[in-house]
């Protein structure tokens, strides 16, 4: 369990960068979540803390220890793999078993420790078993208890969740949530799957392009995205192209004009962008003061039973998503092509 | 919606077992039928003159008519009582098993090697080059090795020349050189087969096993061999099976002072025209070949489980 610094990490093939000068701070037991989409070099960037892929340029230290060049055997690291790559010709029991005999751990106190292991995942009747024999989840699992068992540094995870199907990978994922806190392992969870990385990191490193996008707890990263990418990729956004017009309004390249708060906005800001859940939608009333509104017309509704998703469409005819809770059961019904007034509070929005 | 989108799925694939199940049905009847032109192939081109050798082999030889006569198993007595016979059966095994063996030494890691290249280019150029060797017949080869390994070959002359001996040194018509130029045509057969099994295997595992501690060889030898073992072990069966029966190499190569079997056989069936005995030696050869090569297998299925 130890600590790790990632210092301008660089990775080329040839001409082309797949992980460029990224540089992270991890702090001990801490659980971090490499997310973006495919591509985006948060493979990449783990293998290369796993020693498996070699770095063209920068560093990665554990607890201050240079390891940069050291290869994956002396890393004392554990991964889970995407695919799980539980060898297929020894049991259960061995496969756990491989890595304290690697450390030349004696029998008697391997055999005590691939139990204990295999308890933590739930999985001690099964040690007897082939993997092949066993179902996605609990391979998973085996693989997860492959990686923990020799105490490992660092805990690795590459889309572990990916192969399960969706009911599975919620129960695993508070499961892993719950055994890495338990035993206090530094944790890096690459995933392309946003649900995932909120539900489960301590922080989050969003990549794009292999570049760091932003790093922050799931709510900074979600409430205050540092970038458009960043905005566009968590979570549903409404995006406005435009400009301030230095009197703390937003001008839309289609003429809306709304009222913002410009504190840490940048001053060249193109971009107005604004969550779904933050804009109301009100028939006939003026907004409240401090609030951006616009008219509009209904044009899609669709219930979802906790909330309802609108599309409405503002007289420039710019679409707006907005979703509603279903809190009040009494409040009347909003249809197509009735019109509202689509209003939420002006320091909500968001400038890029 | 994503609801929506699975029970139309499931519809879908629910609505399909009935007319796939007949048409499967349909389609094994047919198979059957398609498969008489090659039974017959196999029935006249191979069973059929197996039993009739095996018939050959314990009939009467009389140099006088070509005729099959008598029922006898003096042939098969004259081959194991003779030590002369018993001695070229030991030679042709021996021959072929250290050719395995060392094919498979040498095979393994290229194979390996040839495995885990990266670039398209190179690892096309490296399975050309295996392959090369087979390319030129048998004849053509062995004549080359004669040429490379005779008393006033390239090899003798340069040895010569550069006084590091005072006369030649005999390696032609040795068993050694059999086994040379034997390797040279196997060689390829145990690359190719063990090649596409490491492919097969991929390095997801030698990499999760690097993590957990392993260095590379370690991980090769606990994790990657275990896995390739039953390609390993066709890969061996090939190069046994093609040695055991080589002709064209021993006779070249290995000329009259080293004799193995499926010479042997040509020489009594052309050369002396004793047709039974020529079949007895076929027989023998076959069926050595044949037992070794299901002990072995019986013995690496208990071992890895089925093959």
């Amino acid at each position: 369990m130890s600590s790790i610094l990632i210092k301008d990490l660089v990775k080329r093939h040839g001409a082309q960068v797949t992980v460029d000068h990224v540089s992270l701070e991890i702090g001990q037991g801490e659980f971090i979540a490499f997310l973006g989409p495919s591509g985006c070099g948060k493979t990449t960037t783990l293998r290369m803390i796993a020693g498996l892929t070699e770095a063209s340029a920068g560093s990665i230290h554990f607890d201050g220890r240079d390891v940069t060049r050291l290869p994956p055997y002396l890393r004392n690291v554990g991964l889970v793999f995407q695919g799980y790559a539980l060898f297929p010709h020894i049991s259960v029991a061995e496969n756990v078993a491989f890595g304290l005999q690697m450390r030349n751990v004696g029998r008697e106190e391997a055999r005590r420790r691939v139990d204990e292991a295999l308890s933590l995942v739930k999985l001690a009747h099964l040690a007897g078993r082939l993997p092949k024999e066993l179902s996605g989840g609990q391979q998973q699992r085996v693989a997860l208890a492959r990686a923990i068992v020799y105490k490992p540094e660092v805990l690795l995870l590459d889309e572990p969740l990916s192969a399960l199907d969706a009911k599975l990978r919620t129960e695993v994922r508070s499961e892993l949530r719950r055994l890495q806190s338990a035993l206090g392992l530094t944790t890096i969870f690459v995933t392309h799957d946003q649900d995932e990385a909120l539900s489960v990191a301590d922080r989050i490193v969003v990549m794009s392009a292999g570049r760091v996008e932003q790093v922050g707890t799931p709510r900074e990263i979600y409430q205050r995205p540092a970038t458009r990418f960043v905005a566009e990729f968590i979570g549903l956004t409404n995006l406005f192209p435009g400009g301030l017009d230095g009197h703390g309004r937003f001008r839309c390249e289609d003429g809306e004009c709304f009222a913002v708060t410009t504190t840490d906005a940048p001053s060249n800001a193109s971009v107005l962008a604004i969550r779904p859940e933050q804009v109301r939608l009100v028939r006939g009333v003026p907004a409240p003061d401090g609030e951006s509104a616009v008219e509009a017309t209904v044009e899609d509704v669709v219930y979802r039973g906790a909330l309802t998703e609108f599309v409405v469409r503002t007289a420039s005819g710019v679409k707006l998503a907005a979703h509603l809770q279903n809190a009040d059961f009494g409040r009347d019904e909003l249809r197509p092509g009735d019109r509202v007034v689509a209003s939420w509070p002006a320091d909500a929005s968001m400038l890029f | 919606m994503s609801a929506l989108a699975i029970t139309g799925e499931g519809s879908l694939t629910g609505g399909r077992p009935a007319p796939g199940g007949t048409d499967r049905r349909r389609r094994s009847s047919t198979a059957g039928w398609l498969l008489f032109p090659s039974l017959t192939l196999v029935l006249a081109g191979l069973i059929l003159p197996l039993a009739l050798m095996a018939r050959t082999s314990v009939a009467h030889f009389d140099a006088a008519s070509p005729d099959l006569v008598g029922f006898t198993l003096e042939n098969y007595a004259r081959f194991f009582g003779e030590p002369f016979y018993l001695t070229i059966l030991a030679r042709t095994l021996l021959v072929a098993l250290s050719c395995t063996a060392i094919c498979l030494v040498l095979g393994v890691p290229a194979a390996f090697v040839i495995s885990r290249v990266e670039s398209r280019t190179l690892k096309t150029a490296l399975i050309l080059a295996t392959i090369i060797p087979l390319l030129m017949g048998n004849a053509v080869r062995a004549a080359g090795w004669m040429v490379l390994l005779a008393d006033k070959g390239l090899i003798n002359s340069a040895l010569l020349s550069a006084g590091l001996i005072t006369e030649p040194v005999r390696i032609l018509y040795t068993g050694s050189a059999v086994v040379i130029g034997l390797i040279a045509v196997l060689l390829p057969f145990m690359i190719i087969s063990l090649q596409s099994v490491f492919e097969g295997i991929g390095d997801a595992y030698e990499e999760a096993a690097q993590t957990m501690g392993a260095p590379p060889w370690t991980a090769f030898f606990r994790v990657t061999l275990p896995l390739a073992m039953p390609g390993i072990f066709s890969g061996c069966l090939l190069c046994f099976v093609l040695a055991m029966n080589a002709y064209a190499t021993p006779v070249l190569i290995g000329g009259p002072s080293f004799q193995m079997m499926a010479p042997k056989v040509f020489e009594q069936a052309i050369k002396v025209y004793n047709w039974p005995f020529a079949a007895t030696i076929a027989l023998v050869l076959m069926a050595v070949t044949l037992a070794l090569s299901v002990a072995s297998s019986l013995a690496l299925q208990k071992r890895y489980g089925a093959l």
